[in-house]
């Protein structure tokens, strides 16, 4: 965490004095960008930048189902589930990935390859059902598209 | 100071800036959950809804004052929103009451009765959640009870400052929980969460099970663990409860300790220290007077001392700072002139103690050490090379430093080995047997009430002088 301070400070320049506590997200978020998940170290070292109480992270990190304390694979392929994917075929998707990855939602395959997740509303509804692959939505996916995008990941 | 009505009555604000407060101090109830008067307002537990003429009904606790605003705090849609809100906090709670230690003084059990009083309508099962979790050696938690209303999580952020608990999860799912690295046993007030917890989450490991809490009442006191000499109830067996199975002694224990408000002291709070008074009286009692290690009777006893305290021709006296104003002025009246008269600390910090903090702990763990001294001066005690009699109230006095040969007088309380090491011993009545009252540090005066009975064969400390002080032969 310690490498990313100085990014740290051009955000902290944009806010009112006192207010550090806010950057608790913004930090986190930046944290996880960079290794992938957060650390306790990470944890720690906040506590020490920002002088915000070690629980007031905790609950930050239990609250927000993004925000994570353990490694993921590869690509994290994170399945929306909500009303519109749903009646457009998202449980088939999550079906299809599960049997074919051999894992269940919140599960990462053996290789290290895949995590799978299921997630709440992704703000597609127009193009349901969505999955999430790392940074990318792939939008109106079949059962055969995402067989054809598993193929494509390595 | 705007002019507000209630229920439409003129009500004068005075210096409260929301509606709870002022509806509170002028005596119309609003129920609330979250909402503390020495915590932040967070309003998460949306009980304390009152309905603003023209605006609709919102919560009280974070509702401004303004000139002119009315309000009605028991209106019909009011009463509509409230009952539903007792029903959503109610819907996953396990309404467990004839097992719960809080039945009796919970908050949820009575504005349920007040304010909704209607079995569930749910036929969902309910959520299950942890159990006896424990948050300390102290404390556990019950999360199937826990309300969410985050008390506790701001006593310890705003209050105690230990930043112990917290809240993890969301939703449903959502608990209180302490921080990983520590746990709420690092905190010297953490039993005031039990307390201002208005369910019964969070309860004390002590009290558990202990009683159920109508049986018992309160007799106001003051903690003796240190010089901030905080108020607080003694919580014991109503007489007309007496218990005639079990020991006899249940009837007078003091079973909990909690604070009793005072504003000038202590606030609403204590520390764990003071919780523990009970164990502290709870010691095995001395109840005979001894004569060189033999039991004799007080009479002889009071005797023998006058003896020794007339041939005396240096005598000292080691003044209890644990003694009450009265008993103090009894000693200087009746005794002041023929002792050269020195205060001791009776109590000093024990290992693990908190010493000191910026919130109630002081570092003198003696109650009346500043009404001893205005008595008896701040000297530290010193023997002359002719002290031939020492007179010791109270504990904390080492026998082995004491000087050689000379004759010792002890007045103690406890059932201790030292006691046969004095030429007399007569035991006196401790703190929750007589009435009296201690100077805290900053000179306020704090009045405490007996609860136990004293027992036969110990007198008061306050009788006991004057008839010290009677030349020997004179009726005891």
């Amino acid at each position: 965490m310690k490498h990313l301070i100085p990014e740290f400070e051009r955000l902290k320049a944009r806010l009112p004095p006192g207010h550090d506590a806010t950057l608790l997200v913004p930090c986190l978020r930046r944290i996880q960008e960079d290794r992938g998940y957060i650390e306790n170290s990470d944890i720690d070292g906040l506590v020490e930048y920002l002088g915000v109480p070690r629980i007031q992270i905790e609950e930050v990190l239990s609250f927000y189902g993004m925000l994570r304390r353990a490694p993921i694979g590869r690509w994290h392929l994170q399945v929306c589930r909500n009303v519109s994917c749903s009646m457009r075929g998202a449980e088939r998707l999550l079906g299809q990935l599960t049997d074919k990855l051999g894992i269940g939602p919140g599960e990462t395959t053996p290789d290290g390859r895949f995590t799978l997740s299921t997630v709440e509303c992704l703000g597609s509804c127009g193009t349901a059902p969505v999955v999430m692959v790392n940074e990318a939505y792939h939008e109106n996916l079949s059962v055969a598209d995402i067989d054809a995008l598993i193929e494509r990941l390595d | 100071m705007p002019g507000i009505f209630i229920n439409g009555e003129p009500v004068d604000t005075g210096e409260h800036r929301t509606v709870l407060q002022v509806a509170l101090a002028n005596g119309f109830y609003v129920p609330h959950f979250c909402w503390h008067p020495e915590l932040s307002i967070v309003g998460n537990c949306r009980v304390c809804l009152v309905e603003q003429e023209g605006r609709g009904v919102g919560i009280a606790c974070n509702m401004p004052v303004y000139e002119g605003l009315s309000i009605q705090t028991d209106s019909e849609p009011v009463r509509v929103q409230r009952k539903a809100m007792l029903e959503f906090i109610l819907l996953n709670h396990p309404v467990d009451c004839g097992i719960c230690d809080k039945a009796g003084e919970c908050t949820l059990q009575d504005y349920h009765y007040t304010y909704n009083g209607e079995t569930a309508r749910s036929h969902d099962p309910k959520l299950r959640s942890t159990k006896f979790f424990p948050l300390s050696e102290r404390i556990i938690l019950d999360n199937e009870r826990c309300i969410l209303c985050s008390r506790c999580v701001r006593f310890t952020r705003e209050i105690s400052k230990s930043n112990v608990l917290g809240m993890e999860q969301r939703g449903d799912s959502m608990l209180v929980r302490p921080v990983e690295d520590r746990t709420l046993d690092d905190d010297p007030y953490s039993d005031n969460v039990i307390d201002i917890c208005p369910v019964g989450a969070l309860l004390s490991c002590s009290f558990q099970y202990q009683a159920r809490v109508w049986y018992l009442e309160p007799t106001p006191s003051v903690c003796p663990g240190c010089a901030r000499g905080c108020t607080v109830n003694l919580w014991h067996r109503k007489p007309e409860w007496r218990l005639n199975a079990l020991d006899r002694r249940e009837n007078t224990r003091i079973l909990r300790v909690t604070p009793l408000e005072n504003p000038r002291v202590n606030g609403p709070w204590i520390c764990n220290k003071g919780r523990d008074l009970g164990a502290l009286i709870d010691r095995p009692r001395a109840d005979r007077a001894l004569l060189k290690g033999r039991r004799v009777s007080t009479k002889e006893a009071i005797d023998a001392a006058r003896e020794l305290i007339l041939e005396a021709k240096s005598a000292v006296a080691l003044v209890s700072s644990w003694g009450s104003n009265e008993e103090l002025r009894a000693f200087r009246n009746a005794l002041g002139d023929t002792f050269t008269c020195f205060v001791k600390s009776d109590s000093e910090p024990a290992e693990n103690e908190v010493v000191e903090d910026d919130l109630l702990i002081r570092a003198d763990k003696n109650p009346n050490t500043r009404g001893a001294q205005s008595l008896f001066g701040t000297d530290a005690p010193k023997f002359a090379e002719d002290t031939d009699l020492i007179l010791i109230w109270g504990e904390g006095v080492d026998f082995g430093s004491l000087p050689r040969g000379v004759t010792v007088l002890f007045l103690g309380y406890w059932l201790l080995p030292e006691n046969g090491h004095a030429e007399v011993f007569i035991p006196i009545s401790v703190q929750t047997e007589r009435r009296g009252h201690y100077t805290n540090f900053e000179g306020v005066v704090s009045a405490f009430e007996p609860c136990q009975p004293r027992p036969d064969g110990v007198i008061d400390a306050e009788t006991l002088f004057p008839l010290l002080a009677a030349p020997p032969g004179s009726p005891a």
